[in-house]
């Protein structure tokens, strides 16, 4: 019933993006309005098709229908409620699910956005690319990524959901934000195609997508740092961030999306850089699929296994034509692509723009070279090996701090071109806070350059953003200076939240201290300054999972902080054991304990004691940047750019007011 | 055009320097998955001597608490290893336990593998560990 249900829906989804394609291609082709205005309205079926698939999916897991193997797989009777919700996407073909979901969703906006301008062949041309998308998802669950395939012989019981996803209520909320970032750059990524093929790629198509576009960045910026949020609660290792293929699959396409989220301002105010932004958009939304084949087909485990299911070679084969197509696309406009405007000055904001695009893709070439590597090696030399942490590490820094430097300087430059009196006037009180708070951290005792520079060039970014907060001020108004300029200040916030991203980074990365300890019941141990003394161990059973869990003690120069039980529990269906951290959270920094070992024969537990210094501000930073996100999404007081073809008085005479000082974005 | 000219080849310059970086740094990191057999044959021709990954299982009977860590034996059915590990093995390091130990051989003892780090196999889909299939245990880490 329920299965039947949801391969209803899927057959009708598929057929309602099969018909849109259809209709739109013919409306096209024969330049009919009214072929276009219906084509438009299968986004809507889509979505409808997509829901009730989903809600079938729902309705059978709570409903515990074992007669789904999905759900037999992933749900079990004692499951708890909140993780059999989220059973929706605890594996391949439920994930799948809820990108088609999330798509349509998408879609379903872009086509009400722009249903006045359905004739419009650039919007009709990105709906129908959007639909080709939508149809490749549907036809992979209708195929080998089927969701709702029954098993003839029904278990009593289902296996339950990856234990490690049914350990920690952040499970709830990680993986849809990072789809509903992953998948919204499908929008740019169809009306860019659709730019390239109608020929309009002026700024029409940046002005288009922009929300979208920063809609999809801030869920993608917001899952990302969730994803190291649950991997510090849960996986209770001590770190949050282990350059683990998974974890790369979600940074890359926020790499070359913050690249072109930064480079777009350039083609809206100079009309240059348009090869380079429409390969941004097109390489981010192939990253968004390659990302999906990586942590999707089980190839990170082995380049072997991928092979098993379809799903692999299909979601590489898609990721192959898209690709294939955007190169071909942009080859055959590239005539016609070339830019009106020219650099004409090395220091100047869009050189700055341009240096930080050259980063940003420096940046995601390091980070796809040692995923890939791995694959690659194994697939043409059928070598098995690993890319170091080291690697990541040695390569991404200096890049991160040429970005920071960046990010400190470039909001102050001029576009086109400035003069000596103009920077000194801008940055040099920001350098000198620089160069204080560099002075300050070595005197604190950091020896690190890396270290050294981030400290500073973070007191050098927030001199400058603080800078231009108050010039904003006296310009419109301390109560009006956000509004006037969502997107500049939107932007500056989100700044703001990367250095305290950065310094986060820096800090805990070289300052923590970790050390394992072994201790019987009344035993105490001392790491930096912390007591820990195990008072006594205990074991619960709740559901189906199994909980030893050790009661900690933890005091600092006398007082006390209170009793911490880190845990690790067990579940029926794996054999890896999920350890639960306790973590103590500070401002200043944390005391994260984890249960290395349970009680042995004697009673002797192994207890990992860690200090990881400022780890909050990393929570805190992320928070930030999604507020920024949200101001710079905020509707502006005046007309944005792109609206100004008719420039009054009063705009000439703002205009000339902004040149003096920083420019609004 | 001249300063054109000038910053194109800077730029090809920079590029290239970064590459030759990237691919050396690269190799450096490199840590190749090898099971005992293929690591115990390597070893006896003479190689090895970067950090790589020892896969395989824990022979019965031969683990022994050292005063830093564990000592215990690894086997794929065809080789055997002595592997010293520094630090307490992970909660599911047990005997018979099919375990993934990154680290090198031991200069001047030949057959002495000491491993600072152990990962117990799994994939994300949750089957029963597979020495043979396993490459790498991601997400749970054991202390490095």
């Amino acid at each position: 019933m329920r299965a039947a249900l949801g391969v209803l829906a899927l057959a009708v989804g598929t057929s309602a993006a099969v018909l849109g394609i259809a209709t739109l291609g013919l409306g096209l082709r024969r330049r009919d309005e009214r072929l276009l205005r219906n084509g438009r309205r299968y986004v809507f079926v889509v979505l409808a098709a997509a829901v009730l698939a989903a809600g079938a999916m729902e309705w059978a897991l709570l409903s515990h229908d074992f007669s789904i193997e999905y759900v037999a797989d992933n749900n079990a009777r004692a499951t708890p409620t909140l993780f059999t919700i989220t059973g929706l996407w605890a594996a391949l073909e439920g994930s799948i699910l809820l990108w088609a979901l999330v798509l349509g969703g998408y879609l379903a906006f872009m086509a009400r956005r722009f249903r006045d301008r359905a004739t419009d062949p650039l919007v009709a041309w990105a709906t129908l690319t959007g639909l080709v998308v939508a149809l490749f998802f549907f036809v992979l669950m209708l195929g080998p990524a089927n969701p709702f395939k029954t098993i003839a012989d029904v278990p009593s019981d289902g296996a339950g959901p990856n234990p490690l996803l049914q350990n920690h209520p952040l499970m709830a909320f990680h993986p849809p934000i990072l789809y509903l970032g992953y998948v919204g750059f499908t929008v740019p990524f169809s009306f860019a195609v659709a730019a390239l093929v109608t020929g309009r790629f002026g700024e029409g198509w940046l002005a288009d997508t922009r929300r979208a576009t920063l809609v999809a960045w801030g869920f993608l910026t917001a899952g990302i740092l969730l994803g190291a949020w649950w991997s510090y609660e849960v996986l209770g290792w001590g770190g949050y961030w282990a350059w683990d293929p998974v974890e790369n699959a979600s940074l890359l396409p926020w790499l070359t999306g913050t690249a072109f989220i930064h480079s777009v301002i350039v083609q809206e105010r100079r009309g240059m850089l348009r090869v380079w932004n429409l390969s941004l958009v097109i390489a981010t939304f192939c990253l968004t699929i390659l990302g999906t084949f990586l942590t999707r087909s089980g190839v990170v485990d082995s380049v072997h296994s991928f092979t098993q299911s379809a799903i692999g070679p299909m979601l590489l084969g898609f990721l192959g034509i898209v690709a294939a197509v955007g190169i071909g696309l942009i080859a055959w406009r590239g005539d016609r692509l070339r830019a009106p405007g020219r650099i004409d000055s090395p220091v100047s904001r869009e050189s700055a723009f341009l240096a930080n695009n050259l980063l940003f893709a420096a940046l995601a070439f390091v980070v796809l070279l040692g995923t890939v590597y791995p694959l690659l090696a194994e697939a043409l030399q059928d070598r098995r090996l690993s890319v170091g942490e080291p690697y990541f590490d040695r390569m991404t820094t200096p890049i991160g701090i040429g970005l920071l430097f960046l990010m400190a300087a470039a909001p102050a430059l001029p576009w086109r071109a400035t003069t000596g009196e103009v920077l000194r006037r801008r940055l040099l009180l920001a350098a000198w806070m620089g160069a204080a708070a560099m002075a300050i951290s070595v005197l604190l005792g950091a020896r690190e350059l890396a270290q050294v520079l981030t400290f500073g060039l973070a007191a050098f970014a927030l001199a400058g953003i603080a800078r231009q907060f108050a010039v904003g001020a006296r310009a419109h108004g301390a109560a009006r200076v956000v509004r006037s300029n969502p997107r500049l200040y939107g932007g500056l916030v989100v700044h703001v939240g990367v250095v305290l991203v950065a310094v986060a980074i820096a800090s805990s990365s070289s300052y923590s201290t970790k050390r394992e300890v072994r201790l019987r019941e009344g035993e105490s141990a001392t790491v930096r300054g912390y007591t820990v003394t195990y008072l006594d161990g205990d074991t619960d059973r709740s559901g189906q999972k199994t909980t030893v869990s050790a009661r900690v003690r933890l005091e600092r120069g006398g007082d006390d902080l209170g009793v911490y039980a880190p845990a690790i529990s067990t579940f029926p269906n794996s054999t890896q054991g999920i350890g639960t951290p306790s973590v103590r959270t500070g401002l200043r920094e944390d005391l994260y304990l984890t249960l290395v070992s349970s009680p042995n024969q004697r009673g002797r537990i192994t207890l990992g004691v860690a200090v990881n210094p400022l780890v909050l501000w990393l929570w805190l930073g992320g928070a930030v940047m999604a507020i920024g996100t949200l101001i710079a999404l905020s509707p502006s007081l005046r007309a944005p750019l792109w609206r100004r073809r008719t420039r009054t008085i009063r705009d000439v005479r703002r205009q000339s007011e902004e040149e003096k000082e920083p420019v609004p974005v | 055009m001249k300063g054109r000219t000038i910053g194109a080849v800077a730029v090809c310059g920079v590029a290239i320097v970064a590459i030759v970086v990237l691919g050396i740094v690269l190799s450096k990191n490199v840590v190749y998955f090898r099971t005992v057999s293929e690591a115990v044959e390597e070893r006896a021709g003479g190689g090895g001597d970067g950090r790589l990954r020892l896969a395989g299982e824990v022979v019965p009977g031969s683990v022994t608490e050292t005063a830093h860590g564990v000592r215990f034996e690894v086997t794929d059915g065809q080789a055997t290893a002595q592997v010293v590990h520094r630090g307490d093995p992970p909660e599911l390091f047990k005997e018979g336990a099919p375990v993934v130990c990154e680290g090198r051989w031991r200069d001047g003892d030949a057959d002495v593998f000491s491993s600072d780090r152990i990962l117990i196999k799994h994939g994300s889909e949750y089957k029963p560990p597979d020495v043979d299939s396993g490459k790498k245990a991601s997400g749970t880490k054991a202390s490095p």
